[in-house]
């Protein structure tokens, strides 16, 4: 029975979100792109979580994604889609660099490291005003699609699905078994013969090229990067608060997590245009207090618990 | 006499001297202003450090505690007509406070929970303070006036401010606190086994519980005194402190868990590097890297060196 209804509630919510621009109006198809670009970002990090290395550098990979494909959009005219995977392809070799020196931290040290890279890589941008536009930033004269609003929805449905749809894949092959027992217990999981640092460098890859290409299709939207607006640590927060609350260490966790408090953070800069954000700060709090398995995964024991 | 202190002439405070006497030949004017910065950012990672090095709790927080004590002062300024220099007495004894507040109804809850749990709840707190300051005080940016901050003295067409000589002062003053009572007093002595092994100090019938809230307690009030001192010569925002939790941690990081002296060193070094780049014109926006280069460098060598042996 199970084995049914999941991929068919599956293909039916695709479906629908494929045909969503038809039904609804401006606002919510832009909630929706919203709420999909964070998720997408959310997933990415619980992926690399999942490894039990607690990264910060979201809101880099997604600030140098960004200013990827504007500075060769504009500077070099390059097509947009193209330059959506050209940053793509950028942060993977980045992160390929990167991965060979930050992975062989653990714990606080390889957090650390990687919120400080996001420093690291706004402060260069500023300081190379030719390329980057420097402090103000750059805007380009006209968005992705000319701006039609359906196309750059699909494009982002399209990217938060492929992460899904990566993120399932993971969790269904060996990949999942060799994550999780670094995760539990790197010593063992040594001892048993697994190449951790390949794993580790595959996924460190993967998740920040994911990232990248999140901040190149939210830059193409709104044609605009700057450096206070493009690595801010919102990209960072809220995606993690959203992990949280849905559950990290899965799939459906961040997903769920994105859609309640996407809403329910659109809710509140309705209701509290100013510090709606202090509602994030309390969820994560008392997320981690009371609720550390998040709403999935505490659901998902309640019934193993029932069973 | 400074024998309690550590200082011996080890091998790490000779190079240091030599480091300081090479920039004082070549450019003196950015090692005074080193000196100053340096102090500064030694005073606040210095709290950083014992919350660090004997809870073993990373405050991602740190920074936004020393906003939320700049606005404190700040009020204490406007309202009270007090003067900075002694709000950092009330402002010591409210951070304090807060400090037990917060370790209570939160921060003992994750003690045993991982690193990811800590890590993450001091960032919710980090994000609920700069938050709740951004509702109470808007974004906009406060300064205060007290004639004796902006006194200076001109040293070859450079003016060098004088107040800002308390930085290193106050952070060798709370320093030398620090040192006498870990060593010197019974709790500091407790203290300090809990830092090195904690399960031990248990079973010798330490309560750890309450040596953590006290550590917590002692650092939070040095980042009052810290407010309180910056505070005439410093822009108050909601993100004025934000940018010293990463570089206090950088210090941290450095000098090595538990080794408070090396924050002075290493805080006086960065300080110093700092404002030797900031001096090269045409690269002044470059010495944000400094602090970050650094602390990715040392990171990786501790890393490095921890994997072989």
């Amino acid at each position: 029975m199970k084995k049914i209804l999941t991929p068919l509630i599956a293909v039916i919510a695709t479906g629908l979100l494929i045909f969503l621009p038809f039904y609804t109006g401006a606002y919510f198809l832009h909630v929706v792109m919203t709420i999909l670009i964070y998720m997408t970002l959310s997933l990415s990090w619980d992926m690399m979580l999942r490894t039990g290395q607690l990264s910060f550098g979201v809101a880099g990979f997604f600030g140098v994604g960004a200013y990827v494909s504007i500075v060769s959009f504009s500077n070099f005219g390059i097509n947009p889609i193209f330059s959506i995977f050209l940053a793509g392809g950028f942060i993977a070799l980045i992160a390929l660099a990167l991965g060979f020196v930050v992975l062989k931290l653990r714990g606080i040290y390889f957090a650390i490291t990687t919120l400080a890279l996001t420093t690291v890589f706004s402060v260069i941008i500023r300081n190379t005003p030719r390329l980057t536009g420097g402090a103000s930033g750059k805007v380009i004269p006209n968005v992705i699609f000319q701006g039609d609003s359906s196309k750059i929805y699909w494009l982002i449905l399209a990217l938060a699905l492929s992460t899904i749809l990566i993120s399932e894949i993971f969790s269904r092959t060996r990949v999942h078994f060799a994550i999780n027992s670094i995760r539990t217990d790197e010593v063992v999981a040594k001892s048993t013969g697994i190449n951790i640092f390949k794993y580790l460098i595959i996924i460190f890859i993967i998740t920040a090229a994911i990232q990248g290409v999140t901040g190149a299709v939210y830059s193409q939207q709104y044609g605009f990067v700057s450096p206070e607006t493009t690595f801010s640590l919102d990209f960072l927060l809220l995606p993690m608060a959203m992990a949280l609350v849905g559950g990290i260490y899965s799939t459906w966790g961040p997903v769920i997590g994105a859609i309640v408090l996407g809403f329910a953070s659109e809710y509140l800069k309705l209701i509290m245009p100013y510090g709606h954000l202090i509602i994030y700060g309390i969820i994560i709090i008392l997320i981690i207090l009371f609720l550390p398995k998040g709403i999935f995964g505490s659901l998902k024991s309640k019934i193993q618990s029932s069973k | 006499m400074l024998n309690f202190l550590n200082f011996r002439l080890n091998k790490t405070f000779l190079i240091f001297l030599v480091f300081l006497v090479v920039i004082a030949i070549w450019k003196p004017i950015p090692l005074i202003y080193g000196l100053q910065r340096g102090g500064l950012y030694s005073l606040i990672g210095l709290p950083l450090a014992l919350i660090l090095g004997i809870v073993g709790i990373l405050n991602l927080a740190h920074g936004d505690f020393l906003t939320l004590g700049l606005y404190i002062g700040y009020i204490f300024f406007t309202q009270l007509g007090l003067d900075p220099l002694i709000s950092v007495f009330p402002l010591f004894i409210l951070m304090f406070l807060l400090a037990i507040g917060i370790y209570q109804i939160s921060i003992k809850y994750v003690l045993k929970a991982g690193e990811l749990n800590q890590l993450l709840l001091t960032f919710g707190i980090s994000m609920v303070i700069i938050e709740l300051i951004k509702i109470i005080w808007t974004t906009r940016p406060r300064n205060i006036y007290t004639p004796y901050a902006s006194s200076s003295i001109t040293i070859a067409n450079f003016s060098i401010g004088i107040y800002e000589f308390i930085y290193p002062i106050v952070a060798i003053g709370v320093l030398v606190f620090l040192q006498l009572f870990l060593k010197k007093t019974l709790l500091g002595q407790a203290t300090r086994a809990v830092g090195q092994n904690p399960k031990g100090a248990e079973i010798v019938g330490i309560d750890t519980n309450k040596v953590y809230l006290i550590v917590f307690a002692i650092a939070f009030g040095i980042i009052g005194i810290a407010a309180g001192i910056m505070l005439p010569r410093t822009s108050i925002f909601p993100l004025s402190g934000n940018a010293y939790t990463l570089k206090a941690f950088a210090l941290a990081a450095m000098a090595g868990l538990g080794n408070l002296n090396g924050i002075l060193i290493g805080g006086i070094t960065l300080g110093v590097v700092e404002a030797v780049v900031q001096s090269i014109p045409g690269y002044s926006g470059w010495s944000d890297l400094v602090f970050f280069g650094v602390l990715i460098i040392v990171i990786l060598i501790r890393a490095y060196r921890g994997s072989e042996s």
